[in-house]
Order: structure tokens, then sequence, then C-alpha cells
């Protein structure tokens, strides 16, 4: 239920590190530094928190933040969320000491066996909503696990194959079998409108188009706002609040926006037209004081010609319209075992 | 935020190396946006394909391109939206700070002296080249010295090659964090009075009205022991010296070639020597430089080699970048006003001819 007790409208699922914090957990010193982190030292990346606070405000919107943190880490990132003025409505963390103590080390790592059965029992415990949009990043398997989420709600992964899926992502006897239990009781329906998965690692996009249009990269938030703008959840005001907070960060400056936004029409992932009509609609919200304060930025229209130059500047050749083909069914299995060579090689290779 | 543009299409290996080495780039150096210029279609065939900043790579569309073997001149008049052209052009209205490029060299240096202004006092621009010495220098312990001009320009006065002078040492001293370079003119012969009346007399201007680490007159047999880290010479002499010690490295590879093959004796005494000859390869990789600079313009421009890697590209536009961070341009600009009143102080001739041009390269 939402706060005001009525059944959601769209559900907003989150996972923390690395997608909405700044977190390095790489090597054990980082892990060890992460633990003992003061919330006030913990970053956020600029422009999530805006996001957040932007679809929390919406009626009828839940927040789910689903994480592979472990239980003890709760009050330290209950903290830093207050902090940030972040509300939610469910917060889902590993029980990691419970595997230790059972001697399930495979399951400290695992991504597949924790995530599926923690975001399908979110689902079951709460009114399901017609509509939900995921939020990963690039470190873990998050793409695969929400599209695995996504597809097992739409009916279109048979619980044979998912028993396989789980198999190739080894997970434990029991583990197979209550995801298996709650992937038949989840309330179906083709309800996943989004997966945004944020690249912490800079990881390059074109692996990501084999997992469907439904899936987008972005290199930071301002992408993600307007992602969600071109899906009808953000209004342009707000999409100028995300970029604010950005600004404020002072990681990024309005040619760096700018250029994110072309970046996203070039990858056919936001259209020229809805990109030039956001241009539009946040001028009307400037002019309606959705900048008042602002000293250190240029006139608005300065603004909006200096993001139609990035436009301009490719041509006539982009027009924003999706370049990855069909959206053929996921074979997932074949999915998990890549990820894990992945992650041995990575691991092997001494890299992030 | 510094803003690199790059010749997306020109190189040998272009535009999949250029590609690649701007995205490293973009992840290498934070505080710098790639503009990469080239075939808007192609390029985002690429991007996606490698690891990079999405919001510090952009791209601006240029339909043509010009082709390695190309005329430049003929090449630039036919096509003007060609991608050096563009990419010089937004330089010079002031969408870019520096640019890089791999492409056709006579076309590139004509497409940048054709928009950009000469720094105030410089009368012709100068391509400057790395080659690797026996001696190194500089903190950064550099096997390699600078040799200007290697062709912007045929001839030179004796006050361009004092300019050289000038901006080699402003060069070297960034790049290579050689805080006193050894400035050498090139010449037949020691002494201060060997040498063509424009040595000769840039030999006086030099002792008279610079304050450069200049050691003197240097032969050729200098240059490879590393004598000095900045040797200066015309653009005709450089260009012929550049040659001629690329054609004594072939011909050393070559020759050793033929000994691998001619019989057994040598072929191991070469793979004795083999991680000895690694090393050294290492130590004197170009491509770890990324390019040549051409010194003058009021804006920066490295000239990657044609043949240039990805890996070439990204230290290409890492030197960009820090020449950019060290404000290189103005501190020519501030070595060319100091000659200048020196000149002025001593009573000689400084130079300063408003209408100097950049010639296209030999």
């Amino acid at each position: 239920m939402t706060p005001g007790g009525r059944a959601p409208r769209h559900v907003f699922r989150w996972d923390l590190d690395k997608t909405y914090l700044r977190t390095e957990f790489d090597s054990l010193k980082d892990l060890v530094k992460s633990a003992f982190e003061d919330p006030a030292d913990k970053q956020a990346y600029p422009g999530a928190t805006a996001i957040l606070r932007s679809l929390r405000a919406a009626d009828g919107h839940r927040i789910c933040i689903v994480s592979g943190s472990p239980t003890q880490m709760r009050s330290v990132l209950a903290a830093k969320l207050a902090l940030d003025g972040v509300e939610y409505d469910e917060f889902v963390l590993k029980d990691n000491l419970k595997n230790i103590l059972r001697g399930r080390f495979r399951a400290l790592r695992s991504q597949v066996p924790y995530k599926l059965p923690a975001l399908l029992a979110s689902r079951l415990g709460t009114a399901p909503a017609p509509a939900e949009t995921m939020f990963g990043d690039d470190a873990e398997a998050d793409a695969i696990i929400y599209s695995l989420y996504a597809d097992v709600l739409a009916g279109r992964v048979a619980f044979a194959d998912l028993e396989r899926v789980l198999a190739a992502a080894r997970a434990y006897d029991d583990e197979a079998l209550r995801t298996l239990d709650l992937a038949r009781r989840a309330p179906k329906g083709d309800v996943v409108r989004r997966i945004i998965i944020h690249l912490d690692r800079r990881s390059a996009t074109m692996p990501f188009r084999r997992l469907g249009r439904r899936v987008v990269p972005v290199f930071n938030y301002f992408q993600a706002a307007l992602v969600l703008y071109a899906d009808g959840v953000l209004t342009a005001r707000q999409v100028v609040f995300v970029a604010l907070e950005m600004l404020d960060s002072r990681q990024f400056e309005l040619g760096t926006l700018a250029t994110s936004m072309q970046d996203l029409v070039r990858r056919g992932r936001l259209e020229r037209d809805i990109a030039l009509r956001l241009a539009d609609e946040a001028a009307e919200a400037a002019a309606a004081g959705a900048l008042a304060g602002r000293d250190g930025l240029p006139p608005f229209h300065t603004i909006s010609q200096q993001f139609r130059e990035r436009l301009r500047q490719l041509g006539g050749s982009a027009t924003g319209a999706w370049i990855g083909g069909v959206d053929e069914p996921l074979d997932y299995v074949r999915l998990v075992d890549e990820e894990h060579a992945r992650r041995r090689e990575r691991r092997r290779d001494g890299h992030r | 935020m510094q803003r690199i543009v790059v010749d997306a299409m020109g190189g040998d290996h272009a535009p999949a190396a250029i590609v690649e080495g701007a995205a490293e780039a973009s992840l290498a150096i934070p505080g710098a946006e790639i503009i990469l210029v080239g075939d808007a279609v192609e390029l985002g065939k690429l991007l996606p394909r490698v690891r990079h900043d999405g919001a510090r790579v952009r791209v601006h569309h240029a339909p043509s391109l010009i082709e390695m073997d190309e005329k430049p001149a003929e090449a630039l008049a036919a096509k003007p939206d060609a991608s050096i052209a563009v990419a010089a052009e937004l330089v010079a209205a002031g969408e870019g700070d520096a640019l890089v490029s791999a492409g056709n060299t006579g076309a590139a240096v004509l497409a940048v002296a054709r928009r950009w202004k000469l720094i105030p006092g410089v009368r012709r621009a100068a391509l400057a080249s790395v080659y690797p010495t026996e001696l190194r220098r500089g903190d950064k312990d550099d096997p390699f010295s600078l040799l200007l001009d290697c062709g912007a320009t045929l001839d030179a006065t004796a006050e361009d090659l004092v300019t050289f002078a000038i901006m080699g040492s402003a060069y070297a001293k960034m790049i290579s964090k050689n805080r006193r370079p050894r400035v050498a003119l090139l010449s037949n012969g020691t002494e201060a009075g060997k040498g063509p009346a424009a040595v000769v007399r840039a030999h006086e201007l030099l002792l008279e009205a610079t304050e450069l680490n200049f050691i003197g007159n240097v032969e050729g047999l200098d240059i490879p022991r590393g004598v000095a880290d900045v040797v200066v010479c015309s653009g005709f002499v450089g260009n012929v010296v550049l040659k001629m010690l690329e054609g004594v490295s072939e011909t050393i590879l070559r020759l050793g070639r033929y000994a691998h093959k001619q019989n057994l004796t040598w072929r191991i005494g070469l793979a004795a020597l083999k991680p000895a000859l690694e090393q050294l390869k290492s130590v004197t990789d170009w491509e770890q430089y990324g390019g040549a600079p051409l010194l003058g313009l009021d804006h920066l421009f490295i000239k990657a080699h044609g043949r240039s890697s990805a890996r070439a590209i990204t230290n290409a536009v890492k030197v960009a970048s820090k020449a950019l961070s060290g404000d290189l341009c103005g501190t020519i600009a501030t070595g060319m006003r100091d000659f200048a009143d020196r000149a002025a102080k001593a009573d000689i001739r400084a130079p300063g001819d408003p209408d100097g041009k950049v010639e296209a390269p030999t």
C-alpha cells in the first residue's frame, strides 16, 4: 500500500550500492571501510536524490529498495537516506550473517538466488501495481535479474526454464524451491515498464541492447530523468530539478548535461521530438520560477539553445529511434553463464 | 572544462581506433570533454562498443573526410565539410580548445593555419617531433628529445629559429617536466660561426636576447645521443633529418630480419637479445607520446601519427590536455613578449611580422 493506504499505481525498485550510493566494495579493504563509514560521509550520485524525491512525491508511487548490502548496515543506510530526505516504503537487505552461520559461502556473492526471490516476495507482499520501474547498476547482474523478474511476471519464462536458470546461477536447492514457489504465486502481468542501469563501471552500452528496449543503460541521472520524462513518469519541472542537483554537485556542467542528452538520442534511447518537447516544457517551468535563485546559470533560452545545438550537431542522422532490432525472447541460462564468466575474468584480471 | 576536438575520420585506422582512443581518454582525463568530429552514423555504431563516459564524449557530424593520400589544398577546397575542416573550425569558433588528428598531415596543418591565428610575435608556426635518444631528461626520465621545425615551413630566418627555440623549450618544460631544457641549433659544426647566416645570427640572438638554456650548436650525430633536449632547425632541414632517422631505424629492422633468416647462429644471437630489444622498443615507443604538436598558433594542434592505434590517440589527447592545463599557448606568448622586450633593450630586431603565414608542410 502507498502511504495513503491506496493500492500503488507504480512501484520503483532501487538497488543502493553503485546505483544510489557511490560505494567501493571491490576489495576487502573497501568493504570494511564502507561498513564503518559515517552516514554523512556516504555519497549519493548527483541527481539520484532528486529523482527519488520526485518519484516519491507523486500520488500512488511506492519506493522499494532491495540491496545486496548486509542487514548489519541497515541503520547506517537508513540514516543516510534520512539525511538525504529520501523516503521509502520497503527496505530489503541481504542476511549474509545467516549465510555465514549456515556455511553457505556461495550465497555471499550470489546475485540471482538472492535478488530474484526478494523482488518476487516484495511484489507478493503488497497490492500489485500495474507498473514498475527498476534501477540497478552494471557492477553486478542487475540488468539480467531485473529482466528475468519482468519476464517471469509477464509469463514469458516457463518454470522449467526458471529452474535451469537458478541452477546456472548456483542457487542452493531450498533457494531454488522458494524462488519457484514465489514465481508461481506472484501476481502476473507485463508490468515492468523500464529497467534503468546506472553505468558505474562505464561499461560499453552495446551488450545491453540484447536485453531489449526495456533496459536503458545510463551514464548519469540526468539521462535517467530524461528516460523517465519520456515514459511520462517525471515532469519537465522535475527533470529541471534533477539537472540543478547535478549542477550543484559541481561534477556536471550545462555542457556535460547537454552532451548526456545527445548521447541518449544518438543511442536511440530518447526520441529527438521528445527532447525538443522537454526543452519547451522546461522553458515554461523556468518561466514559472523553477530556476529561481540560480544566479550562476545563464538565461533559460540560452540553456535551451545549447541543448538544441547538441541535437543539431548530430546532423540529420540520429532520430532517436530504437536501433536494437526486434526484442527477442532472452536465453537467461546463457546470460547467467556469461555473467559468471565475466565476473571470473574481472577477478582474475584484478579489475572492478 | 577542457574541450578537446578529435578528428575521428583521419588516420590509417580511422574511425575505429580513433573512437576507441578518444573513448579511453574520456575515462582517463576527468576534466575534459572529447568532441568527436566525423560521420555521426558511423561514430554512433562504434561508440557503444567501447567503455567511455557518455556525458563527456560529444559527436559533431561532418559528412566527408580527406583521405591520407589526397593533395591538401585541393582536398580542402573540394570538401569544406570534411572532418578536419569542421574540427579546425570548431576550435576557431571557440567550441573547442585543442585539436587532435591522425589524418592527412598537409590537410590538417593547412586547415588549422587558415582558421587559427599566430601567437603575437610568431611569424611562422613549427611542427615539432619527438625522437628517442641515448640520454634521458626531466623529472619523467624522458627518453625523447624534441626536434622542430619538421616541415611546417621550408625556410626559416634567424628570428624564426629563435621563435622555434622559445616554443620548443616551453613545450619540453610542460610535457617532459624538464625544468630547464637544453636548447641547441642544428648546424654543421659546434662552433658559433659555423652554418648558414640565419643559424649564425640565431646563435647570437639566443645568447643575447633570451634566457633559454641555450647550449650552442649541435651536429647531426648529437641528435640520437640526446645532447640537447630541444633541437632547432628550419623545416626543410628538420624534415630531411626526421626522415633520415626513420630510414635508419627501418633499415636496422630490415637488417635484423635478414640476419634472422640468414643463418642459425645469428638467429640464436637475435633470440638471446630479444628481451633487451623488447625493452628498447618499449622505452622508445613513440605511441606513448601520441603525436607532434604544431606550435605557434593561438590554439593547440597535436598531429598524431597516421598509423596511430587507439593507445596513441589516447596519449595524444592526454598530451593536449596537459598542454591546455599548463596554458602552453599563453606560455609561448609570454616567452615571445620577453624576447621582444629583451631584443628592444639590446637594440636587436625581434620577430613579429603580423602577416606571417604557415605554409603547407613539405
